[in-house]
C-alpha cells in the first residue's frame, strides 16, 4: 500500500502543478453546470437525475482524456522503462495511477456540490436519491478511469490513447440503445452489458448488488488488462 | 521459427488466454450472483419498493405460473409532463420486471415502435396493456396520473402501481359480482359523471371485478313483485333526498336478513333512512367539525382511522380520506343484542358536533353549551348476528357513512385515501376480506419553487461560478510556479 500511496501522490501532484487539472476541472464544471441548468429549466424538478445521466455519458469522452497521459506520457518522456524497472510492484503503479485519476474525479464531483445546495434552497430534494446518484457517478468514474488507463498503456501517442479509450467505452453506452434492434430473447442478454442500465438504479435511489458488481468487475477487468499490457513489455 | 519468436508467441498467447479467462470469470460471476441480487432503496419515499399488496399479487401470479405481459407505451413527446410520465412509467415497469419472473414488463416508445402498438390495437399514447392468457386489461393515461391542488400548487401524481395492482386483481378474479346502487329517491347516480355522480366509484369497482348497477326497486319490478335482485353482492344507498318508502326499506331488510350487505351514506340535515333505528344507529343533529381540518375548508375535518380491516392499510400508508360536510353517527350504547359496531372514521379529540352558535373569523367555534364534544364518529360498521333478529342467514354486514361526498366523483379521486377507502369498504361488505388493501400510493414529483428571476440568477451561479473559481486557482498556481 505504501507504493500505491507514493504513486498516487506523485500522479496527483503532476496533475495539480500543471494547468491540466484546472482546465479540466473548469471544462467539466462548465459542462455539468449547463446540464444542471438545462435539467432545472426543462423539468423544474428538485433532482439530479437529468444531470447524472448526461454526465455519465459525457464521462465516456472526458475521462479517457484525463487518463491518456498516464503511460503514454511516461513513454514519450522515456521514463516508463525506469518506472517499470523501479523496485515498485507493477500492480502498485497501475493502482496508484488509477487512484490518482479517481481522486481528481472526486474533486470534480465535489465542485458540483453547489447543485444539491441550489436544489435544497429552492425545493425539497430527496437526499437519499442524491447520495446514490453521486455514488453512481463515482462508480462510473472508477470504471472509466480503469478503461482509460488501459488504453494509455497500449499506445505511445496521448491523443490516440484518449481516442481509443473513448472507442472502448462507447459500445457500453450504445449497447443500451441497440436493445430495441435485437430480438426480444436477446434483449435480456444484451441489457446487462449496458452502462446506462446499471446506472439507472443509482439515479432512482436504489443500490443494487448487481450494479455494484458490474462497476467493480468493469474496473477490475480493465485494471487487470492494464497490468497485463504493461507486463507484456517485459517479454515483447 | 527462432527461439525468441517462439518464446514471445508462447508468453503472448498465455497472456491473452489469462485475459480471456478473467473476462469469462467476471461474466460467469454475474450470472451466478444474479439470483442472489440484493436491492436497498435509499429514497425518502421508498418509491422503488412495490406495495405489499402488489408483491402478494405477484407471488400469486408466480404460483399460477401463467405468464403476464405488461406493455407500457410512452406518453407523447413534447407534451407537458411527458418527461415525468415516461420516467415514472419506466421506473414502475422496471421494478415489476425485477420483482417477478412470470411478469414480463417492457416500456415501449409509442412513436418508434408503432408496429407493437398496432399489433395490440393501441391508439393512445401512455396506454398500459396488461395481458394474462386470453384476458387483457388496458390502463389509460387518466388511470395512471391525476392532478391535485390548484393554481401554483397543482401537481401531478402517479397512480401507476395502484392501477396495475387493480388490473392484477381483475385478471385474477374469475367472475364479476354486481353491486347495486339504489336510485329513485334522489340518490347519487352510479352512471353520472357529474361531481355528485358515482361513475368514478363504478370505474374503480369495475377494475376489481365488481359491476356497479342502478337499482330502482319499483320501476325494475315492471309491475311484478319488487325485490333486490338475486345476483346482488351488495346494495349501496348514497344520499337519498327523500325518505325511502316503507316497502322498499322492508325489501332492504329482507335482503339483509338473507345475508345481503348494505352500505348507507348520509349527509348532515339530509334524509335518514328509518331502518337505521333497527340497527341501533342514530344520526344526531349537527355537523362534524374539527380543529384538524383540510385547509381552507372548514367543513372538511381530517378523519382519523380506527383499527379495522378496512382502514388498516390506509392508516399504515398515512393516506388521508377526504370528507366534506359530515353527519355525526352514534351507535347504540350499550350495543343492541347481536349487533357489533365498530368505528371506522372519527375526529380528533379537538373535533366536535357543531349545532350552531357564533362564528369567529367566518369559522365555527366549539361552544360547550350548544355543541357536543368529540371525538365524533364519521363512519361505522355493523356486524349483525342471527341473535339480532335481523339476520336469518350468514352474517349481515352494514356500513354507515356520515358523508356521501367521499364516494362521489368530486372527492373520490381527489383524496389520497378515498378510492382505497371506497373499494376496501365494498370488499369488506361483500366478504372479500382477503383483498383489502391500499388502492393507491401516489408518488409525486418534487418540484422547485423557481421564478424567472431566480432562473436568471441561477444561470450564472451554476454555469459560471465553478469554472471561474477553477480557472482562478489554476492561474494562481501557474503564476506562483512561474515566479519560482
Amino acid at each position: 500500500m505504501k507504493f500505491v500511496f507514493t504513486m498516487w501522490k506523485k500522479e496527483l501532484r503532476s496533475y495539480f502543478v500543471s494547468p491540466i487539472a484546472y482546465v479540466f476541472l473548469a471544462a467539466y464544471l462548465l459542462i455539468a453546470g449547463l446540464f444542471f441548468y438545462l435539467g432545472v429549466t426543462l423539468t423544474g424538478e428538485a433532482s439530479l437525475r437529468v444531470l447524472a445521466g448526461n454526465l455519465a455519458i459525457t464521462q465516456i469522452f472526458v475521462l479517457p482524456m484525463l487518463t491518456m497521459r498516464h503511460f503514454a506520457e511516461e513513454r514519450r518522456q522515456g521514463t516508463l522503462e525506469m518506472l517499470l524497472t523501479a523496485p515498485i510492484p507493477l500492480w502498485a503503479i497501475v493502482v496508484g495511477k488509477w487512484a490518482a485519476s479517481v481522486t481528481l474525479c472526486a474533486i470534480m464531483f465535489a465542485g458540483t456540490l453547489v447543485f444539491p445546495a441550489v436544489l435544497a434552497y429552492y425545493g425539497d430534494p430527496d437526499w437519499g436519491v442524491m447520495l446514490t446518484s453521486y455514488l453512481g457517478l463515482f462508480a462510473v468514474a472508477c470504471a472509466f478511469c480503469a478503461a482509460g488507463l488501459f488504453s494509455s498503456s497500449l499506445l505511445d501517442d496521448q491523443m490516440a490513447a484518449g481516442l481509443i479509450g473513448a472507442v472502448i467505452l462507447v459500445p457500453f453506452w450504445l449497447v443500451g440503445r441497440a436493445e430495441a434492434l435485437v430480438p426480444d430473447e436477446w434483449a435480456d442478454r444484451v441489457r446487462p452489458l449496458s452502462l446506462l442500465y446499471h446506472l439507472d438504479s443509482f439515479n432512482r435511489g436504489v443500490l443494487d448488488s448487481m450494479d455494484i458488481y458490474y462497476f467493480v468487475a468493469f474496473t477490475a477487468v480493465f485494471l487487470f488488462l492494464t497490468f497485463r499490457s504493461l507486463e507484456s513489455r517485459r517479454w515483447r | 521459427m527462432n527461439r525468441n519468436l517462439q518464446r514471445r508467441l508462447a508468453t503472448g498467447s498465455n497472456a491473452a488466454l489469462v485475459a480471456v479467462i478473467m473476462v469469462l470469470i467476471v461474466v460467469f460471476g454475474y450470472v451466478l450472483l444474479e439470483p442472489f441480487r440484493i436491492r436497498v432503496d435509499f429514497s425518502a419515499t421508498q418509491s422503488s419498493r412495490l406495495m405489499e399488496d402488489t408483491q402478494n399479487k405477484l407471488r400469486i401470479l408466480e404460483k399460477d405460473a401463467i405468464p403476464v405481459k405488461i406493455t407500457a407505451f410512452s406518453a407523447q413527446e413534447g407534451k407537458k409532463e411527458a418527461y415525468f410520465k415516461n420516467r415514472q412509467l419506466q421506473d414502475l415497469v422496471e421494478e415489476i420486471d425485477y420483482a417477478s419472473s412470470v411478469v414480463e414488463a417492457e416500456f415501449v416508445d409509442f412513436d418508434r415502435e408503432r408496429l407493437t402498438a398496432e399489433n395490440l390495437g393501441v391508439t393512445e399514447y401512455g396506454t398500459v396493456v396488461i395481458q394474462r392468457g386470453e384476458q387483457r386489461v388496458d390502463l389509460k393515461d387518466r388511470d395512471l396520473f391525476r392532478h391535485v391542488g390548484k393554481g401554483a400548487d397543482r401537481a401531478m401524481e402517479f397512480l401507476g402501481e395502484a392501477s396495475v395492482n387493480r388490473a392484477f386483481s381483475q385478471l385474477m378474479a374469475n367472475n364479476t359480482r354486481v353491486v347495486y346502487a339504489l336510485v329513485g329517491h334522489g340518490e347519487m347516480n352510479p352512471e353520472s359523471r357529474e361531481p355528485d355522480g358515482l361513475s368514478d366509484l363504478g370505474k374503480a369497482l369495475d377494475q376489481e371485478h365488481y359491476e356497479l348497477k342502478r337499482l330502482d326497486l319499483v320501476r325494475d319490478a315492471k309491475g311484478g313483485v319488487p325485490q333486490v335482485p338475486e345476483d346482488a353482492a351488495a346494495v349501496i344507498v348514497v344520499r337519498p333526498r327523500v325518505q325511502i318508502p316503507a316497502l322498499e326499506q322492508e325489501l332492504l331488510l329482507a335482503y339483509l336478513s338473507a345475508g345481503g350487505p348494505l352500505l348507507f351514506a348520509v349527509d348532515p340535515g339530509g334524509v335518514i333512512p328509518e331502518i337505521f333505528g333497527r340497527f341501533g344507529v342514530a344520526v344526531p343533529e349537527g355537523m362534524v367539525l374539527d380543529k384538524l381540518l383540510v385547509f381552507p375548508f372548514p367543513d372538511r375535518p381530517v378523519p382519523r382511522y380506527r383499527n379495522h380491516p378496512i382502514t388498516e392499510a390506509l392508516a399504515s400508508e398515512t393516506l388521508v380520506t377526504l370528507v366534506s360536510g359530515v353527519a355525526p353517527l352514534q351507535a347504540a350504547v350499550p350495543p343492541r343484542e347481536g349487533i357489533r359496531s365498530a368505528t371506522l372514521l372519527e375526529t380528533s379529540r379537538d373535533g366536535w358536533i357543531e349545532r350552531g352558535g357564533e362564528l369567529k373569523g367566518g369559522n365555527a367555534l366549539f361552544q360547550p353549551e350548544i355543541d357536543a364534544a368529540g371525538p365524533a364518529t364519521m363512519a361505522l360498521t355493523l356486524e349483525l348476528g342471527r341473535d339480532s333478529g335481523l339476520v336469518n342467514r350468514g352474517q349481515g354486514r352494514v356500513i354507515v357513512l356520515g358523508d356521501s361526498d367521499m364516494l362521489s366523483n368530486s372527492l373520490l379521486t381527489e383524496g389520497p385515501g378515498n378510492l382505497s377507502f371506497g373499494v376496501n369498504a365494498l370488499r369488506w361488505l361483500v366478504g372479500d376480506d382477503g383483498r383489502l388493501s391500499v388502492s393507491g400510493r401516489p408518488s409525486a414529483v418534487r418540484k422547485l419553487a423557481l421564478t424567472e428571476e431566480d432562473l436568471g440568477q441561477l444561470r450564472w451561479v451554476v454555469i459560471g461560478l465553478g469554472p471561474l473559481l477553477a480557472m482562478m486557482v489554476g492561474a494562481a498556481v501557474w503564476s506562483s510556479r512561474r515566479g519560482r
